[in-house]
């Protein structure tokens, strides 16, 4: 509400920083283990006297070079760049709080480059011990690179006591920093391991390509033990609030660390089996097939803890920044006057009959868009919402937070929901609103008193079930999930909605409308079988 | 209705520091910008000459490119940051109206990059794709500046950031802002010279192991710097004569210290001037390098008096906390030995090799 939105709908802001932030990260991990990759395999090419080795080394530092040198170094200023853009508030309070930090870090990749520059041009024209040294100090200054940026990141998954403080070490050394820390010095070694096996794979001369290729099948080995630790004491210091997240209440972090596990295991089987046990079977197909295993291993981890951020883009458990760039602090103040009055680059500064509607798309774009796309491939809003009435989505949009714990509350009033409900409904959807005239009246006659009595089954399941399911088709049908379910079995699961499914939430209506509901799943288990 | 400028947060020390430090970096940035703009483009005028002299400059400058601009990126990196910090608030606005042309910009510098080793590793095989490639990098070294140009000269006019309103989609230029092409051109010729300047000079280096090569880049560097220099003074005059009333009177006596630092780079720009034509490498060169940081410091007064009606960097709330600063600039005093002693281990080895 502080700045302007860049709005691509069908895109969306987390795609671009997915995008980029994933393949730095592989890159720049990369950048960290490979230093120590490179000196020790030079260091292994001297000890043993074999040139092979440092010729092997000295094309693996050229490779190294353009990738992480152009590469990896212009895309981490392309984070920048893009979390700038996406979510200015937040880049903001990190750049405020620890520019000494990135300074610091700038320093290092100052002495990166110099350093990585020096080595790839005088390897084998500089004495042995100096050019190691100087190989030395470019890992040095690599994972002191890592140790600066994990302090920032980790910090926003986990600002510890800095929230009360404001402390600029209390935040760098949050509680996440160390496990954090060690997990992604793993990563990186696993990466620098990964890179040279698929190197590895292009080598003609069978002992040499051996050789290296043991050498290199045990870095991804140990790097990959040494994750299992380090990966479960990360885990572990995460804010509580993120590890629930992590443990099953938030599906896409679930799916996400399914195929991060399938990764891990197709990286150890192609490991074990190609590298260590028969490194003679090892070949292109192999390498590149080992490359992918690493790179879903790395987006799966980047996306489960970007993830467990939510509802906040600055968390912990008290929340610092919420995704929509709101602070908590402020959430009451806004609800009770109103988000557009507030919003200094909204169009609207209230909703009214004339600009109903687009009052709503505004409140999408200053709040929703945050993390959702509109018919995009990341969290489509359109498939989220779709088979919700306006009834349905109005009071789902005023609880969300309740419902879906990773997402922030609705920042407005009573009629910038129905605002933004009747857009989702009627522009996105094509779906009948009720008329505009009278949604704008209730903000001042105040809203019908809804009719005495229990409300039929079906306006139950709209109300409560209709924003994961729908009735009999899409991707997660109730028909379906009932399907030879006795009546009481579906009304005693109604009392216990998170033992079905950590990412359900509990069910809030009354006894009478769980009887309700259960009444009109049984009639739906019915006809299905009729 | 009042302008939709964003709040910002406290700083960590007084913005003094941050001024500082924001005007000892984004000068040398420039000296690295500056010497890649300049060595393609002398390296695409020799390339293009096809003969023997010029074609052993374009590969020596060929060289030497990757390496000025993995360092023009570095130094732009430290001052994005200072800059970020005193006038993020103007900064992340204009980036989001001109958002995707800005966010283009790590494509262009990505390509110009890999264009740049390319040219460097495959040298000896490249015939006329050499010419090719250099025309492309010199495009994308012209085309990154203009976006530059845009969002440095948008953030100081919030007075045009309505356009958003028409146009969330981050496509929105400052093309209609009467200073941005002199300001470009300034930024471009300028670059363009001291660049020339710096080949010059590369040229005294070069001419200890082919004193040919030396001569040549020596000879068209101080040619190209001395006509450039003229041309980029008229543009200066121009520039300021588009920026707004209040702004050019700052420089014209209403305020002292702008009026001095103006006059004060003027004189020396003219003396650069006359060193520069009269083939007088060395002064030239030493007397070119406080010029440019005389330049940036025109820059700010400048910015400051675009800015001045809506917001001066005084007014950020400061914290207090000098520790992390203190721990910064004890890094900063280790980096720079550590890089001495890799330097003078790297020159040693280049000796004996």
């Amino acid at each position: 509400m502080n700045y302007p939105v860049w709005y691509l709908p069908a895109i969306g802001g987390p795609t671009l920083i997915a995008i980029i932030a994933v393949t730095h990260v592989f890159v720049s991990q990369f950048a960290v283990g490979g230093g120590l990759y490179l000196v020790l395999a030079e260091r292994k090419g001297l000890r043993e006297q074999n040139p092979a080795i440092l010729d092997f080394t000295r094309k693996y530092t050229k490779f190294f070079a353009l990738l992480t040198l152009v590469y990896g170094a212009v895309t981490g200023v392309g984070i920048w760049f893009v979390i700038g853009l996406v979510n200015p508030d937040a880049t903001a309070l990190l750049i405020h709080n620890f520019v000494f930090a990135w300074a610091t870090e700038w320093v290092v990749f100052f002495l990166e480059i110099l350093a990585i520059t020096i080595y790839l041009y005088t390897f084998g024209r500089m004495e042995d011990r100096t050019h190691q040294a100087i190989g030395w100090i470019y890992f040095v200054c690599g994972w002191l690179s890592l140790f600066i940026i994990n302090g920032i990141i980790a910090f926003m998954l986990s600002p510890g006591k800095w929230t009360d403080s404001h402390n600029f070490w209390a935040g760098f050394f949050n509680p996440t920093f160390w496990p954090s820390l060690w997990f992604r010095t793993m990563v990186a070694f696993m990466l620098a391991g990964s890179f040279a096996l698929l190197i590895c794979a292009f080598l003609k001369e069978p002992q040499l390509k051996a050789l290296l290729t043991r050498f290199s099948g045990k870095w991804v080995l140990l790097a990959v033990l040494g994750g299992i630790p380090t990966g479960y004491w990360y885990l572990m210091s995460t804010p509580d609030h993120a590890r629930k997240l992590i443990e099953g209440q938030m599906a896409t972090i679930t799916t996400a660390l399914r195929y991060g596990a399938y990764a891990v295991v197709g990286l150890l089987a192609l490991t074990l089996v190609f590298a260590l046990a028969r490194p003679a079977w090892h070949n292109k197909a192999v390498g590149f097939l080992l490359l992918a295993c690493a790179f879903l291993v790395v987006g799966s981890f980047e996306w489960t803890r970007e993830n467990a951020r939510r509802p906040y883009v600055v968390g912990g458990d008290q929340g610092v920044l919420f995704s929509d760039s709101i602070q908590p602090d402020a959430m009451q103040r806004i609800q009770a006057s109103g988000f557009l009055a507030a919003a200094r680059w909204s169009r609207f500064k209230k909703v009214d009959q004339e600009h109903f509607l687009a009052a709503g798309q505004e409140l999408f774009k200053f709040q929703c868009y945050a993390c959702h796309t509109v018919g995009g491939w990341n969290n489509d809003l359109v498939a989220r919402t779709r088979g919700m009435n306006f009834n349905a989505l109005e009071g789902y949009i005023e609880r969300i937070h309740q419902i879906r714990p990773f997402m922030p509350p609705f920042a407005g009033t009573d009629i910038e929901a129905r605002a933004l409900a009747a857009w989702i409904v009627k522009d996105l959807h094509g779906e009948k609103i009720p008329p505009v005239a009278s949604l704008v009246a209730e903000e001042e006659t105040g809203r019908e008193p809804a009719a005495a009595g229990v409300p039929a089954g079906k306006a139950v399941f709209e109300e409560h079930c209709s924003f994961c399911h729908q009735l009999g088709e899409g991707s997660n049908p109730i028909r379906k999930r009932v399907a030879g379910w006795s009546r009481s079995r579906i009304r005693q699961a109604l009392d216990h909605l998170s033992e079905l499914n950590p990412a359900m939430p509990a069910f809030t209506g009354s006894a009478p409308e769980k009887d309700a509901l259960a009444d009109f799943l049984t009639g739906l288990n019915q006809e299905g079988a009729q | 209705m009042s302008l939709p400028i964003p709040t910002t947060g406290p700083i960590q020390v007084p913005w003094g520091y941050f001024d500082a430090l924001l005007l000892l970096v984004f000068p040398i940035h420039l000296l690295f910008m500056n010497s890649v703009l300049g060595s393609t483009g002398i390296a695409l005028y020799a390339y293009w000459k096809k003969e023997d002299t010029p074609r052993r400059l374009a590969h020596e400058l060929g060289k030497a490119l990757p390496i000025l601009m993995a360092f023009t990126i570095n130094f732009g990196v430290a001052s994005l940051l200072f800059l970020q910090v005193l006038y993020g608030q103007f900064f992340y606005t204009s980036s989001i109206l001109m958002g995707a042309f800005w966010l283009s910009v790590i494509v262009l510098v990505i390509v110009a990059y890999y264009v740049l080793y390319i040219f460097d590793f495959r040298f000896p095989h490249l015939g006329r794709t050499g010419l090719w490639l250099l025309a492309l990098a010199m495009l994308l070294f012209l085309t990154i500046p203009f976006l530059f140009t845009n969002n440095m000269s948008l953030m100081l006019r919030p007075q045009f950031w309505s356009a958003y309103f028409n146009d969330p989609g981050g496509t929105t230029l400052n093309l209609h802002d009467p200073t941005l092409i002199p300001r470009y051109l300034h930024m471009v010729v300028g670059g363009l010279a001291i660049g020339a300047l710096f080949v010059a000079v590369y040229g005294r280096f070069l001419g200890r192991k082919d004193p040919e090569v030396g001569r040549y880049a020596t000879t068209v560097g101080m040619r190209v710097f001395a006509v450039l220099t003229l041309v980029q003074m008229v543009d200066g005059m121009v520039f300021l004569v588009t920026t707004p009333g209040d702004v050019m009177n700052m420089f014209l006596g209403h305020n002292v210290g702008a009026t001095a630092i103006l006059m004060a780079a003027f004189l020396l720009a003219l003396l650069v001037l006359v060193c520069g034509f009269l083939g007088k490498l060395v002064p030239t060169a030493v007397l070119a390098v406080p010029l440019v940081f005389l330049m940036t410091f025109v820059r700010a007064y400048l910015r400051t008096g675009f800015l001045q009606p809506f917001y001066a960097p005084d007014s950020l709330k400061v914290t207090g906390q000098y520790s992390p600063m203190f721990f910064f600039l004890g890094a900063l005093g280790t980096g720079l030995l550590v890089a001495v002693w890799m330097l003078r281990k790297a020159s040693a080895s280049g000796k004996t090799a």
